[in-house]
């Protein structure tokens, strides 16, 4: 390009800035973008980049536009951290998506509040067939106000506790802890023995520390007082449940069983470490979400192989309100019809017929997903590893609740706030006392 | 400025077209002819360490499989040198990161360039209160963060529907490389001599002809700076690609190097394989015109 | 003048506007930003996290001047030898310069990683938590951005150390001046300018740290390296409080352009061709 074309371009770019500015701030905050809402009736799904998940959806969509349904189905992918940026500003323009993926939960009732999300519950009481199609459990992580407002698109995925067998045996421990006191007494073992971290944490990232804190307090108090928290209700974080779940979660921390601040508190889940530590018994437990799984078989194969990996739901809480069956996590990813959808007969089509079609629930399961659908379990019970997937999919199904992991569950800015002072909890410059205060304040 | 959003050292040189280094002549040889200095010699090996050692890591191992990268002593050569991690880093995109980190700094360079030299010639030439009150007001900018604005021009971007495109890039970088550029260039044109332009008016010529005839040839020291240093503000850009894209297909390499490290996971020699192959193409620039982006970098300060 | 003018007025000058603008007003993201008069600077004043980080950018800034002036004057002033060796030397310590901030962070953060990092396999060095540990982890960061910066300003000392006339230490020599006495009476006294320079340009780099923390800290442990543009960044592009952190934003560009300001006035920045030394 010539710099006289270049001035001209960047000239008649200002001034269309200029143009564009002035209404930056009182109109509407349109998001220009890929994504595109052009007409002929193709609906634009938004989702996540994933390498093993893109195509199987692609396939999907595939089926659909060879079937005789209204309209198309076209999609987007965006990269994880962008993505609810996105969403926000895209979703009040007309490059909004016509369908799009979400993780349920308070994350999604922002958009329901805000008149964005298309009820789905006419469609599930037209069609019971549907409703039955999915599990109870994870159907309800995108019920709001019981009104349905998406669809569960792939596997769920329950957080768990995960041990090395042979750390353990070598330490004369039997297999996983069933209650919050064995845990106790294993990390006590295993200290006593000089592992310096028995339990590996990705304190780096403090999603991994919230973990604890959702199942301390569902098995100290029930799911009931975190519902309460974050729909503003009863006594929020001041309930005293909330001050007990973190004052056993300071004695696990200053038990050492993390090691000290210094072992874990740049230690990345993401780069691998925690999975590492694991699988070179440098850990003997690690609390992760079921795709810890994968990343082991991927990373560490023969350990896997040789039955080193552990899998437990985590300990029960003696005299605890809570029931031991209940899960946190994530319960699945949804699809949502946008209800300003101008392609909405092909959106709600889509949705209806696609995400229970034995194709993509089989190519989701040949990928490792534990999928949420009636009677998947025949299926998860004949791949390779039949057995772990069939164990998730036996306690998703039998869990009395399955609560969504907090800082989905919760507004962006409480969520932000939260880990925070969770990491600095960890940390030690945090007292679970300072935790309520600064949570409730 | 380029200073911020690249956080590379960027420099502000007030490039006036002094006699760089190089030119210094062959009467300093004396210097070296004292006895040796030890201090600054032990120093001077310490910090060799300090920056080679890094760097052979990151190259030794970057040829290393991640079974022996957890393995193997990380000082030594690589026991059974592997490539697969360069390949996987170009079966990630990295060709198409590469182009678009190409791209964005050629069109970067182009604008800042192209607005510049005629405004910075104004500002030397025309002493209306309006361009230099202008040129203060750019001059504000030195030193304001890109991140303090990044939310406004975040919504500009969307505004202009540009959003996820390297346009969106482009236009700010080039706007925050701005005052940088402007101080340079302007401090070269002031040097140039009254009387010269005085010759040119004489001859008969307009403003464009003077511009073309005398202020391009003279500028060039300068205009080697600007470009050398929005150049590297550019392929270094991080916030701007990071807010204000986010498809693959847009991606920079800066951008792409942290999505290798999340992709590769514990695969560190994959990651390490990514930001060498990153270097490569600098480092060839550097090989073949070390003087030239050097000088280029220090001009100005080299009296 | 007017293109560019209207260049930067709509890419930097509107946006610096509209952030102050934006600092007065509530806006998740959803729907249009919506004014809620000081409620945001109330907040500022009263959260302790602005002071802090405000507090820990000024800590990198001074850290950085302290550490990385001596290096880089030493490092320039010894390759400004026209030996062979140090030509050769001093092309390799310019080699980080060539290094994107991204790639600088990214491959410190593999080095130092606490688990499997080359420091672990290091004696000695296997005992630091360099990333992990609260109080260490400023310094780790420092030292970081001195690696990736001090090349640069070696590069200024050397040009500038160049050309300091030769005929000025052959006198000092006749007259008996030893080598350090030269140094403090003649070598830093005429780098007087560059070391202004230098200062200037750490000072004002020093605002931009952000991309290395990001990368390899993330602002941690805890919020031990959360400066205020990150604290900024993950108010805004975490939390989606878009209207805080714009009063963030307004803190940080007053004192980006104070800072801008104040070097322009003291230093002659604006009209330093004419002033330099030597000419």
């Amino acid at each position: 390009m010539s710099p006289r074309r270049l001035t001209k371009v960047a000239v008649s770019a200002t001034t269309l800035a200029l143009l564009g500015s002035m209404a930056a701030c009182g109109s509407d905050n349109t998001a220009g973008g890929s994504g595109g809402g052009e007409g002929g009736g193709t609906a634009d799904v938004w989702a996540l980049q994933d390498t093993t998940l893109n195509p199987i959806e692609e396939a999907s969509i595939q089926r659909y536009n060879d079937g005789d349904g209204p309209g198309s189905v076209k999609l987007s992918t965006f990269g994880n951290d962008p993505y609810k940026q996105r969403l926000r500003t895209a979703i009040n323009s007309p490059q909004a998506p016509d369908v799009f993926f979400n993780w349920g939960g308070g994350s999604l009732k922002e958009y329901v509040d805000a008149g964005k999300i298309e009820d789905l519950t006419p469609i599930l009481d037209a069609d019971p067939a549907l409703r039955d199609a999915f599990l109870p459990s994870v159907l309800a992580g995108a019920e709001i106000d019981g009104k349905q407002y998406g669809l569960p698109m792939r596997g769920v995925q329950p957080v768990l506790m995960y041990g090395n067998k042979e750390v353990l045996t070598a330490n004369g421990i039997d297999g996983m802890p069933a209650t919050w006191d064995e845990l106790l007494a294993d990390v006590a073992t295993l200290k006593a023995a000089g592992l310096t971290t028995p339990i590996a944490l990705a304190g780096s990232q403090s999603w991994t520390e919230l973990m604890w804190a959702e199942y301390l307090l569902d098995r100290v108090a029930g799911p009931e007082v975190f519902q309460a928290i974050r729909d503003g209700e009863g006594q929020g974080w001041n309930d005293p449940a909330v001050l007990e779940a973190m004052t056993m979660l300071k004695q696990l921390i200053d038990a050492g069983a993390f090691g000290t601040a210094n072992d874990f508190s740049a230690t990345e889940y993401d780069a691998g470490g925690t999975t590492q530590l694991l699988a070179n018994g440098d850990a003997a437990f690690h609390l992760m979400g079921s795709w810890e799984f994968t990343n082991q078989k991927g990373t560490n194969p023969d350990f896997v192989s040789a039955g080193n990996l552990l899998y437990a739901p985590f300990p029960a809480v003696e005299g605890g309100a809570g029931d031991p069956s209940n899960l946190v996590g994530n319960v699945s990813n949804f699809y949502s019809v946008t209800s300003a959808s101008p392609n909405k007969q092909a959106a709600l089509e889509y949705v209806k017929t696609q995400l229970n079609n034995p194709d993509y629930v089989s190519e989701l399961i040949a990928a490792g997903d534990v999928m949420p659908i009636a009677g998947a379990r025949e299926q998860l019970a004949a791949t390779e590893d039949g057995d772990y997937l069939t164990t998730v999919y036996d306690l998703t199904e039998n869990a009395s609740n399955f609560q969504l992991s907090w800082d989905q569950d919760l507004s962006a800015d409480e969520a932000t706030k939260m880990l925070t002072e969770l990491s600095n909890l960890f940390l030690g410059v945090q007292t679970p006392e300072g935790f309520v205060a600064a949570m409730a304040g | 400025m380029s200073i911020t959003q690249s956080g590379t050292p960027m420099a502000r040189p007030p490039a006036s077209a002094g006699p760089s280094a190089s030119v210094i002549g062959p009467k300093r040889r004396k210097v070296g002819r004292e006895k040796p200095n030890y201090l600054a010699g032990v120093l001077s090996a310490i910090w060799l360490v300090l920056v080679v050692v890094p760097l052979y890591f990151m190259i030794s191992s970057s040829f290393r499989t991640r079974q022996d990268y957890l393995r193997d002593n990380p000082l030594k050569l690589p026991s059974s040198p592997t490539f697969e991690n360069y390949q996987s880093v170009f079966t990630g995109g990295f060709g198409r990161y590469f182009l678009n980190n190409i791209i964005v700094t050629v069109g970067t360079v182009a604008i800042v360039v192209a607005l510049v030299v005629p405004a910075a010639y104004a500002v030397a030439r025309n002493p209306s209160p309006m361009v230099q009150r202008g040129f203060s007001l750019m001059l504000v900018g030195l030193a304001v963060p890109a991140q303090a604005v990044i939310i406004p021009v975040y919504l500009l971007i969307n505004q202009m529907q540009l959003y996820d495109t390297l346009l969106a890039i482009i236009l700010p970088t080039a706007a925050f490389a701005l005052p940088v550029a402007m101080l340079v260039m302007t401090n070269s044109l002031r040097d140039i001599p009254n009387e010269l332009y005085e010759a040119q008016t004489l001859d008969g010529a307009g403003a464009l002809q003077t511009l073309r005839n005398l202020v391009l040839p003279l500028a060039k020291p300068a205009i080697t700076t600007v470009t050398v240093f929005t150049a590297m503000s550019a392929w270094n850009g991080f916030l701007f690609p990071l807010v204000l894209t986010q498809s693959a297909e847009q991606r920079t390499l800066t951008l792409g190097l942290q999505t290798f490290s999340s992709q590769f996971g514990t695969n560190v020699p994959g990651l390490l394989a990514a930001i060498t192959l990153s270097l490569l193409p600098i480092f060839f620039v550097y090989l073949f015109g070390r003087r030239y982006l050097l000088g280029g970098l220090t001009a100005g300060f080299g009296k | 003048m007017a293109p560019v003018l209207t260049f930067f007025g709509v890419f930097a000058v509107l946006p610096m506007v509209l952030v102050v603008y934006l600092s007065f007003t509530d806006w998740d993201g959803f729907g249009f930003p919506s004014l809620s008069g000081g409620g945001n600077w109330s907040r500022a004043l009263q959260d302790p996290e602005v002071g802090r980080s405000l507090v820990l950018t000024l800590v990198f800034m001074v850290l950085g001047w302290v550490v990385q002036t001596p290096i880089a004057m030493m490092i320039g002033v010894w390759a400004a030898g026209r030996q062979r060796n140090r030509a050769v030397l001093s092309s390799i310590f310019f080699l980080p310069v060539l290094l994107s901030t991204a790639a600088i962070a990214l491959l410190w953060s593999a080095v130092l990683d606490g688990n499997f990092g080359l420091t672990q396999q290091l004696p000695f060095l296997d005992r630091f938590s360099f990333l992990g540990d609260q109080s260490l982890v400023i310094y780790t960061v420092a030292w970081v951005l001195t690696w990736q910066y001090v090349p640069f300003h070696t590069l200024l000392y050397q040009s500038a150390a160049r050309g300091i006339p030769v005929s000025i230490y052959e006198a000092a020599t006749i007259d008996g001046a030893g080598r350090y006495k030269q140094f403090f009476r003649i070598t830093l006294p005429l780098l007087r300018y560059t070391l202004i320079t230098s200062t200037v340009l750490m000072l004002v780099g020093s605002v931009t740290t952000f991309d290395t923390i990001l990368l390899l800290t993330n602002g941690g442990p805890g919020t031990s390296t959360r400066i205020a543009p990150l604290y900024m960044y993950i108010t805004g592009f975490g939390a989606f409080e878009f209207g805080y952190a714009s009063a963030i934003a307004v803190i940080l560009l007053v004192l980006g352009a104070g800072l801008s300001l104040a070097v322009t006035r003291l230093t002659g920045f604006r009209k330093m061709s004419s002033q330099q030394e030597g000419s």
